[in-house]
């Protein structure tokens, strides 16, 4: 007797007389375990996400948990937000849903290699789907590097909004999120105060990560301490005024949030417009040649 | 304030520097005032044909190629009326300001979205 | 925190003031835990197989006649690791005394065969073979429904290509097996499909039985499908 095989045999989702062909386990997590397999109607790939085996019965917390993950994942439609195919019941009592099968690369992958300019243009577009999900009036709660994907070309999409809650909803019990990546008061447990800067906060982490290692302009440092800050009346408004302060950053425009020095004012300006500068540099050591050798 | 205008008052500007500059050859010296004034008139003219470019044709490479040509071509005037004189110290800084006008103009003011 | 029971438990059942429910729990437990305490016993004490079934047999009966699960406290441990402590005390105080009948002496002291654990501590190894016997016993059951419901050849197909060690690439082995037992691919699917299910729901109800609470039950659920889900083992 295999014991491990017969392990796999107990694990596996029982898809018989579903339309889905399982191909192999590709994650597992707190939320759930998800696994490749072929839509064989549509005869294209799909991820399934499904329970544990002892969780997963229809009824149990776990299961509406996940069906409320699929009804939030059906709610927003957006090209950053994975788009979810099917939800159910399988042959073995377990619910499921069914989503688009994202290749690609993590965001830790994505980030390696990258200018400062492309991370923070990533970051743009982590934040498009989050400020969508505001908009609709649903926090992500979860926001960290290991929840964004990179796919082959490009496109980036914000995975895993099983903690998702909707901004309207009361105060639920527990600790909900990821402490690393957690605002205060949701670590602390405060859930009644958890709202979209929440998710700000997420994001902040999320930049602070895609930026170890590098030196960090000032204006930027204020950028992301703004997002990062203990109390929520001290972060950004909305994803949307950080993505604004971000565009600013890269245009070499002041930042909302950071007050320059004259100095700096004057470095920035003449980043921005060193090519005039150049020429007229030129124009005055052209001017400068010419009299010396006309004065010889 | 639109392209044209910010052409006009920086070509005029650059024009008033660069006929200041005259003061540094003693030859023409005693000309200064006829040069800077001519050199005004030159950077206005320029500054407005450039801004007014600037204002029609949204391409800073465009922008920066028009204005390097319309700084020659006015240099040039300029040295025919000298009798084909000082070619170098006239046509270069003056298409060199045509560059600088072209592509000032081609950035400043910001165009607003409509 | 206590988690409401919500099934029946066999752990529990073996404390019932009712001797009839009594008797089965304990019947349950005894099936259960049978093998993985023998072979612990060879395992961790290093003696003779006779010797350890004699010990696996004073240690159950021992543990009925007194009730040793009556203390029993499913949110301080699980059960499988409350029996191994009443059983590694059951078994100490065995040898001391039969040393003492021996020679007069103390305990003997016993090395544990390291290649026989091939990495594992004796925690894992007991946990392993605890698990070899609720599928065994679950293939059993499986064997036994599929008898009772006329599916034999569900449960033939479910021995040859689940139960038989060996590697195999999945639509080979289906086509394999539909040659050898004469029947559609499809058929061998669906047999295959059946008997899986009902192995899952076996071996899921077999550990429900065993478990005192729902909490235990996800935890050892965890333990046996070899799954680490942000818990600890």
């Amino acid at each position: 007797m295999n014991v491990d095989r017969l392990r796999r045999v107990i694990s596996a989702p029982d898809v018989s007389g579903t339309r889905y062909k399982l191909l192999e386990e590709i994650a597992h997590g707190g939320m759930g375990v998800i696994w490749s397999a072929i839509d064989t109607q549509l005869d294209r790939k799909v991820a399934l996400k499904v329970l544990p085996v002892w969780d997963g019965q229809r009824d149990t917390p776990g299961s509406e948990l996940l069906l409320r993950e699929a009804g939030v994942l059906a709610t927003l439609e957006h090209p950053g937000i994975v788009p979810i195919h099917d939800a159910g019941t399988l042959p073995d009592g377990r619910v499921y849903y069914a989503m688009k099968l994202v290749e690609g690369r993590q965001l830790a992958d994505a980030r390696a290699g990258a200018s400062r300019g492309d991370l923070l243009r990533l970051l743009q577009r982590v934040i498009e789907p989050v400020a969508f999900a505001h908009s609709c009036g649903i926090i992500h709660r979860d926001l960290k590097p290991e929840n964004v994907m990179v796919g082959a070309f490009g496109e980036v999409l914000v995975m895993d909004w099983g903690v998702a809650k909707l901004a309207s909803t009361g105060a639920e019990s527990g600790v909900i999120g990821t402490p690393a990546y957690m605002a205060p008061e949701q670590a602390a447990g405060q859930n009644d105060r958890v709202d979209e800067r929440a998710d700000i906060y997420g994001l902040g982490g999320i930049l602070r990560f895609l930026l170890e290692g590098q030196v960090i302009p000032r204006p930027l440092a204020a950028i992301v301490a703004t997002a990062t800050a203990a109390e929520p009346d001290s972060r950004y408004a909305s994803a949307v005024a950080l993505s604004a302060d971000i565009a600013r950053f890269l245009d070499a425009e002041p930042v909302s949030v950071y007050r320059e020095r004259w100095w700096e004012i004057v470095l920035r300006w003449t980043l921005r417009n060193h090519t005039l500068l150049l020429l007229l540099l030129a124009y005055l050591i052209m001017r400068g040649l010419t009299l010396f050798f006309l004065g010889r | 304030m639109n392209k044209p205008v910010f052409g006009l008052l920086l070509g005029g500007f650059l024009g008033i520097f660069d006929g200041l500059t005259s003061w540094f050859t003693p030859a023409v010296r005693d000309q200064l005032m006829g040069i800077v004034i001519g050199s005004t008139i030159k950077g206005i003219i320029a500054g407005v044909l450039i801004g007014y470019f600037a204002k029609k044709v949204n391409n800073v490479a465009l922008g920066t190629i028009f204005g390097l040509a319309v700084g020659a071509l006015l240099a040039f005037g300029v040295c025919q009326m000298q009798g084909g004189k000082y070619y170098f110290e006239i046509m270069l800084p003056g298409s060199i300001l045509g560059l600088v006008v072209g592509l000032a103009t081609q950035k400043f003011p910001a165009r607003t979205t409509s | 925190m206590n988690f409401p029971p919500t099934h029946y438990s066999a752990v529990r059942e073996a404390s019932s003031s009712e001797a009839g429910a009594r008797g089965r729990a304990w019947d349950r437990l005894v099936a259960a835990y049978w093998q993985p305490v023998l072979r612990y016993i060879v395992m961790k004490w290093r003696v003779e197989e006779s010797e350890a079934k004699d010990l696996t047999q004073g240690f159950f009966a021992a543990a009925i006649e007194k009730n040793y699960f009556a203390g029993y406290d499913a949110s301080k441990a699980r059960f499988r690791t409350y029996l191994r402590v009443c059983l590694d005390g059951y078994v100490a105080n065995e040898r001391k005394s039969a040393a003492r009948a021996k020679r007069g002496g103390g305990a003997e002291h016993v090395e544990v065969d390291e290649a026989l654990l091939a990495g594992k501590n004796l925690d894992e190894y007991f946990r392993e073979e605890w698990v070899r016997s609720l599928f065994g016993m679950a293939v059993d059951e499986l064997r036994a429904l599929s008898e009772e419901r006329g599916k034999e050849i569900a449960y033939r197909l479910f021995a040859k290509y689940d139960l038989d060690d060996e590697g195999h690439d999945p639509e080979a082995s289906y086509q394999r097996l539909a040659a050898e037992f004469g029947l559609p691919a499809t058929q061998v699917t669906n047999h295959l499909a059946w008997a899986r299910r009902e192995f899952r729901r076996i071996v899921l109800a077999s550990l429900r039985e065993l478990t005192a609470t729902d909490e235990e039950f996800r935890e050892e659920a965890r333990a046996l499908l070899g799954v680490s889900l942000g818990g600890s083992e």
